[in-house]
């Protein structure tokens, strides 16, 4: 259980959390998604007592992070890959971190198996390769066999059986009844993994919903029709909320209507119709629609500056 | 990479209550953690074995020149170009020790590499959300390594001591260590270097940064003295008499055996010494403890 606040992190002008409160709740997986430079980070290290709040609290199971008696079994968090010496092998990270605690070395060797870090474990951490890294990191977050898991971007440069094994572990550690909180700016990751979201933008909390409920409210049902004559669909289609796009000269995306209705009046117009496709709306749609004005870094299409003509010219 | 487990097995939720079962963090918990970072870095572990090999074979040529200096005293001849060198027998008793300025380098920077690579490479973070209350973790930082830094010290000395008399003996300049002093010199030569050590990683500690905070030290323990008795010294009459007081000045001291008029003591040498190492230790824990990590 997770708690936080009214919480806010001010870096000299720059406010990277402003204010904000919000629960993680045992049981399921909750995810915490926002775009770069959004807070998440600054918010996941302000749990765990490494920034200090410049106003508001957040405890973790009742208490702030300093003051449990055993931190590790508390909560176990992977901030950010590699935060290890680069020349300590793996085996002995964990095994100073474990130390702390009194955790034995069975302990480790058994987070080493199931972060499958066994072939590397007695190698230098400085030679891993940023998934490695990641086990590394999961695998200091398990030690401890805590009651609360705080991943920051867990999927960030693993291979796809990675992908699928972090999600694997934080549904499995969340059906176990303990509290699981895994950040991303990667919607759809989250879509897969989290019950729960918590979505972030420019340090406000946008969104605090069950991921059904956010993706409900904010994406819209769309089909995809191909039809031998969309004008004529359309126009058998024409009603209040009713729009349609369209993306080829026989395939429309059409929302506002679901496929039965669109069926119905392709009968009733005797309309060729050869594929209906219900788009489920994606988390993507609901994620950019609710950060669209949150987003701290917009990319930008660069305008033709005569520079840029210039060095054209040079080739 | 293929064999990875998803959900913890029944073993694993055994392993779990007996785990469980063991309290928190404590310091010696903690202590034990220091020891094994320590002695699990290579470049560490070597840098450590070459300061022992280096400070005993200081003392070795140190002995070897002494002996020269003599021979070439007793000599009428080449005796008026060596006018002006030290009395050789009253530079014998101090061979021991005589890598101690060689052994300060090295373990200052040694001491500030071992914190300040800890905001280098992100280890921090763990170390701190291990160990959050923050001060017991530098504190046992700083224990593990000032115990390392008399170790070695001491018994870098001592070995030097035992290298030094078969050096000294044809020139009859061997020496017991019953000798008046000898005994405390060597100590101390374990002493200065944990002080040392301690004032480094202090300063590692604030600077959080390899390179800024190993030119501090250094610039500290031997460029001060150096500016304070050329340009310095020159500007006010109280300077020269408060270089007494730098850091290296009064490690010098505790490890002299005869102790010139005016000049600090063996004990206010260490004074001094400890009092530049815990202000520095005092402060650096106050700040680790406030900022962010």
């Amino acid at each position: 259980m997770i708690e936080a606040v009214d919480l806010s992190k001010r870096y000299g002008a720059k406010t990277a959390v402003d204010g904000i409160s919000f629960t993680v709740k045992p049981g399921r997986v909750t995810g915490f998604l926002g775009p770069n430079g959004a807070g998440k980070s600054t918010t996941m290290r302000m749990i765990v007592g490494l920034d200090n709040p410049s106003g508001g609290d957040v405890r973790v199971n009742g208490k702030h992070y300093a003051q449990h008696s055993a931190p590790l079994r508390e909560v176990g968090a992977l901030l950010d890959a590699k935060a290890v010496h680069t020349k300590r092998s793996a085996y002995n990270h964990l095994r100073a971190m474990a130390a702390t605690h009194g955790i034995p070395n069975s302990r480790v060797r058994e987070v080493i198996e199931m972060t499958g870090l066994g072939p590397v474990a007695k190698k230098r951490v400085g030679g891993f390769s940023l998934g490695m890294g990641q086990r590394l990191g999961i695998a200091c977050a398990l030690l401890g066999d805590p009651h609360t898991v705080i991943l920051d971007e867990p999927v960030n440069g693993l291979d796809p059986e990675g992908v699928q094994w972090v999600r694997h572990l934080a549904k499995g550690l969340a059906a176990e009844g303990r509290t699981v909180f895994l950040s991303s700016h990667l919607m759809s990751e989250m879509a897969l993994t989290a019950d729960h979201l918590i979505v972030i933008g420019r340090g406000r909390i946008i969104a605090d919903a069950p991921i059904s409920e956010i993706l409900d409210g904010h994406g819209q049902s769309r089909t995809r029709v191909r039809t031998d004559n969309p004008a004529e669909l359309v126009r058998a289609l024409a009603a209040d909320g009713v729009t349609s796009q369209q993306l080829e000269p026989e395939l429309l995306e059409i929302t506002g209507a679901d496929s039965r209705r669109i069926a119905e009046a392709a009968l009733a117009g005797r309309i060729l119709v050869y594929e209906l496709t219900p788009l489920q709306a994606s988390l993507e749609d609901a994620y950019m629609q609710l950060t669209t004005d949150e987003v701290e870094y917009h990319s930008h299409t660069l305008p033709q500056s005569p520079a840029g003509t210039g060095a054209e010219e040079g080739r | 990479m293929a064999h990875t487990a998803t959900a913890p097995n029944p073993e694993h939720t055994a392993a779990r209550r007996g785990a469980a079962s063991g309290p928190g963090v404590n310091f010696l918990r903690v202590l034990k953690s220091e020891w094994i970072k320590v002695t699990t870095i290579p470049s560490t572990v070597i840098m450590l074995t070459s300061t022992v090999v280096i400070m005993v074979g200081l003392a070795a040529l140190f002995a070897w020149q002494t002996t020269v200096l003599l021979d070439l005293q007793s000599n009428p001849e080449m005796a008026a170009q060596v006018q002006g060198a030290p009395d050789a027998t009253s530079l014998v008793a101090t061979i021991p020790g005589s890598g101690l300025v060689f052994g300060q380098l090295l373990i200052g920077s040694l001491a500030v590499v071992l914190i300040a690579s800890e905001w280098g490479t992100g280890m921090i973070r763990s170390t701190m959300v291990a160990v959050p209350k923050r001060i017991p973790a530098l504190l046992a930082k700083q224990l593990v390594f000032a115990l390392i830094a008399f170790v070695l010290g001491a018994g870098s000395a001592f070995a030097g001591y035992f290298v030094a008399q078969p050096i000294l003996a044809p020139s009859e300049l061997a020496f017991g260590l019953d000798t008046d002093g000898v005994l405390l010199h060597i100590i101390n030569t374990g002493s200065v270097l944990a002080l040392v050590a301690v004032l480094a990683m202090s300063i590692g500690t604030l600077l959080r940064n390899t390179a800024g905070g190993v030119v501090t030290t250094i610039g500290l323990l031997f460029v001060v003295p150096i500016l304070v008795a050329t340009l310095l010294a020159g500007i006010a009459d109280w300077i020269p008499d408060a270089a007494r007081f730098l850091p290296s000045s009064a490690g010098e001291q505790m490890v002299a055996i005869t102790i010139a008029d005016g000049a600090l003591t063996q004990g206010q040498g260490a004074l001094v010494l400890t009092g530049w190492a815990l202000a520095l230790l005092v402060v650096s824990l106050i700040v680790t403890r406030k900022r962010d990590v």
